[in-house]
């Protein structure tokens, strides 16, 4: 059937087409003031505080650990919430059944999509940023030396924009109200993925996002070099790429026209090129002993050393550590001044401690890495130490005391192989069972005195001094020593120090 | 004309739900009835370039809607309610209507006058600052009204747009109808045929895709003359002659 009423035609003229900075912004507001993202701020903040603020507070008020944290931490628990909400958010019109109307709307759909995403990112920035500026705000009144690191928080806030933008496409191409924690939970799982991966392959796996300068501890770079931002820089690059790229495969898939899916096109294809050109990098990267390098990018003006002013403890042998390290000083001199105290002034003895960079050697094929441990050496004889990589005061559940007793497992036991010998079992030659392997007479007076000067300095069982079988005249003698006045073992060790050394010494000349 | 309907026919699957329909209407209010399942929301959902026909022509405030440039520009001038509104239940009233003038492209700064008029036209003005979560469901198809006619549209889709709506509010909505359709094309989807009586200077009826009426309510009306048909009203037993009349008729061809 045909129907037709008599009505004149109309063809009203062209209406400007208003799409500009101010409809964008008008879009925006009321995006921003309707967002989920800000409903979940107070949320996000909890989580901050769990997760990121409590355990950076307890570690020392060091730059690099902080910003360490709050790559790590901050976004192992923000970005899978981050991804949800913002799956919520692009599930709105599918869940609440708006697609209609506003699929018949003159504004390209990208542009509203756009707006919607932009709004959840900024709410979901403003939480992130805000908790680095708290901790940021905090370490700046604390720290003793350096200045905040910017990478970290640059890898951060690409992070919290590509979760939102996975997030966000997820939820328009799957509009369910189950789509928000699917995507929580799948954001979870890559990130955990990713965190095995990296065991695994120490190349490409480098550009998971919550890597910072593989598996080197956080307080081994930053410090004694410039951070090197090598692999930061790939991280953003990938992470905006994907980012681009999925808002682009959505512009892709909204109707417009061709000019919009020409540009759609363009963000898709170039998001994938930065994307893959980030993993391309990543698997360039090698670690080196103040962080990941990756030759295409690397400034080799970062390899040079920051010059500083060291601080040190006032004692028979001074403990210099670097400033950043001040806080530990107590800690350090205290575990290692009862044994400087005993061998000040000996032949061969260290005149000065003094902190440097660590330095390590990587394991292959894994991505592991085993750090330097102290050293004695030089004219005059100085300990370099390393306290990087160590388990510091505030750190899990380590405590100061944890702290001291760590080092003096460390430093001492290695003094006294240097100072006085006698690091072999066997000085004989003999090879058999361990029952059979006896040290020979002068080997044990060494292993005596060592012994009864690392009762004295608190060194723990265990600890690389050869243990003395109780009861024994070896260990008789040790306690003899021990007990005497410090004096006194310090004018006996200056005047026999050198023939103990050298093996003449047997365990009845000892006092 | 601002709506020109040639052949139009709209498949989903095996079903044919708009099943040639050929129609030409320019400026006032124009009612489309039909029982359920007539095809009534499926050729609105046409019209609102929601989706395409499956062959058919159709052209828009004389502009062709298949066509990216001519779809926008046709989108600018157009107002549509669907059936089921969908709403953001943490929008206020205005925000919402806001939301959707922003979204058909209408200068930004005309923007906040429009909403307000709009708003006001359908009564709403008090609740204005209200959260939809909060209105009922009158009140929220008044919302969706709103939305619509936000941006003086040269052509007006309303797919039951009185259904809910107090008897009070449903006079008010049809000289709201009146008044719009002096400058605009109007197309009414309803199952209230007082509603049409009261608003509409044309009127359709579909049945199983196919218009099989087509005239002023008084014509409908008249088709009931002479006959038994059922109703309590005149337009009524109008409705329920035809529909018996193209029943027959097509009973007959198979």
């Amino acid at each position: 059937m045909t129907a037709a009423t008599d009505a004149p035609v109309r063809h009203g003229p062209p209406r400007a087409a208003s799409t500009g900075p101010l409809t964008a912004a008008r879009l925006l507001r009321i995006e921003l003031r309707r967002n989920a993202m800000l409903w979940m701020l107070p949320l996000l903040a909890a989580l901050f505080w769990f997760s990121t603020y409590r355990p950076s507070m307890a570690l020392p008020p060091w730059w690099n650990l902080r910003g360490t944290l709050l790559q790590q931490q901050a976004l192992l628990g923000f970005a899978p919430l981050m991804a949800g909400v913002a799956a919520w958010m692009g599930s709105r019109e599918g869940r609440r059944g708006t697609a209609d109307l506003v699929g018949v709307t003159a504004l390209p759909r990208w542009a509203g999509q756009l707006a919607t995403w932009a709004a959840t990112t900024c709410w979901a920035m403003v939480a992130y940023l805000g908790g680095v500026a708290v901790v940021y705000g905090i370490t700046a009144r604390q720290a003793t030396w350096g200045g905040p690191l910017g990478w970290p928080v640059a890898v951060g806030a690409a992070m919290v924009a590509a979760s939102c933008a996975l997030g966000f496409a997820a939820g328009t191409l799957v509009p369910s109200r189950f789509s928000a924690p699917l995507v929580a939970v799948t954001v979870f799982l890559a990130l955990a993925a990713g965190a095995i991966a990296i065991e695994h392959n120490s190349t490409y796996a480098q550009i998971w996002p919550l890597n910072v300068q593989g598996a080197l501890p956080p307080d081994t770079f930053g410090t004694f070099s410039p951070y090197l931002p090598d692999l930061a820089i790939t991280q953003v690059l990938f992470l905006a790429g994907l980012a681009a790229a999925v808002l682009g495969a959505l512009g892709l898939r909204a109707a417009g026209g061709r000019w919009l899916r020409c540009a759609a096109a363009v963000a898709a294809a170039a998001g994938l090129a930065a994307a893959g050109t980030g993993v391309g990098l990543a698997g360039t990267a090698r670690p080196e002993a103040h962080g990941i390098v990756i030759p295409t990018l690397h400034d080799t003006a970062n390899d040079k050393p920051i010059a500083y002013t060291p601080v040190c403890s006032q004692a028979a042998v001074p403990v210099c550590l670097h400033p950043a390290y001040r806080s530990l000083l107590p800690a350090v001199t205290a575990a290692l001044d009862p044994l400087l105290s005993e061998v000040a002034g000996l032949p061969g003895a260290p005149v000065r401690v003094w902190q440097v960079a660590s330095t390590h050697l990587q394991q292959r094929p894994h991505n592991g890495i085993e750090l330097s441990g102290p050293v004695i050496g030089g004219s005059p004889p100085v300990v370099s130490l390393p306290l990087s990589g160590m388990a510091l005061p505030g750190e899990g559940h380590t405590t100061a005391a944890e702290f001291i007793r760590q080092l003096r497992s460390q430093v001492p036991p290695m003094l006294l192989n240097t100072l006085i010998g006698g690091d072999q079992l066997d000085t004989n030659g003999q090879q058999g069972s361990r029952s059979a392997r006896q040290p020979s007479p002068s080997v044990l007076a060494q292993q005596v005195i060592k012994a009864a000067l690392a009762q004295v300095a608190g060194v723990p069982p265990d600890s690389g001094v050869p243990p003395l079988p109780p009861g024994s005249p070896a260990d008789a003698a040790a306690k003899r020593f021990a007990a005497l006045p410090a004096a006194a073992r310090h004018a006996w060790l200056v005047d026999h120090l050198t023939r103990l050394r050298a093996g003449q010494i047997t365990l009845g000349e000892l006092p | 004309m601002n709506v020109e309907i040639s052949d139009l026919t709209r498949r989903f699957g095996r079903t044919q739900a708009v099943a040639g329909v050929t129609l030409a209407t320019g400026p006032g209010v124009f009612g489309l009835l039909g029982p359920n399942g007539a095809g009534k929301t499926s050729l609105l959902r046409m019209l609102a370039t929601v989706i395409p026909p499956s062959s058919g022509r159709l052209r828009l405030l004389g502009r062709d809607p298949g066509v990216y440039g001519p779809r926008r520009e046709i989108r600018r001038r157009l107002g549509y309610l669907p059936q089921n509104l969908g709403y953001y239940p943490g929008f206020t009233v205005v925000e919402f209507v806001e939301y959707f003038a922003l979204l058909k492209d209408m200068p930004a700064g005309r923007v906040p006058g429009a909403v307000a008029t709009a708003v006001e036209r359908v009564g709403l003005g008090d609740k204005a600052r209200a959260k939809l979560r909060t209105l009922s469901g009158g009140m929220l198809r008044r919302v969706g009204i709103a939305q619509a006619i936000v941006n003086q549209p040269e052509l007006l889709l309303l797919d039951e747009p009185t259904a809910g709506l107090d008897p009070e509010q449903r006079v008010a909505f049809r000289a709201l109808l009146r008044e719009l359709g002096q400058h605009a094309t109007v197309i009414v989807s309803t199952h209230l045929v007082e509603d049409v009586g009261a608003a509409c200077s044309q009127v359709a009826l579909m049945d199983q895709g196919m218009l099989v009426f087509h005239g002023t309510p008084g014509e409908l009306t008249a088709r009931a003359e002479g006959t038994a048909a059922a109703g309590d009203a005149p337009l009524e037993r109008g409705y329920s002659a035809v529909l018996a009349a193209a029943r027959s008729t097509a009973a007959a061809r198979s």
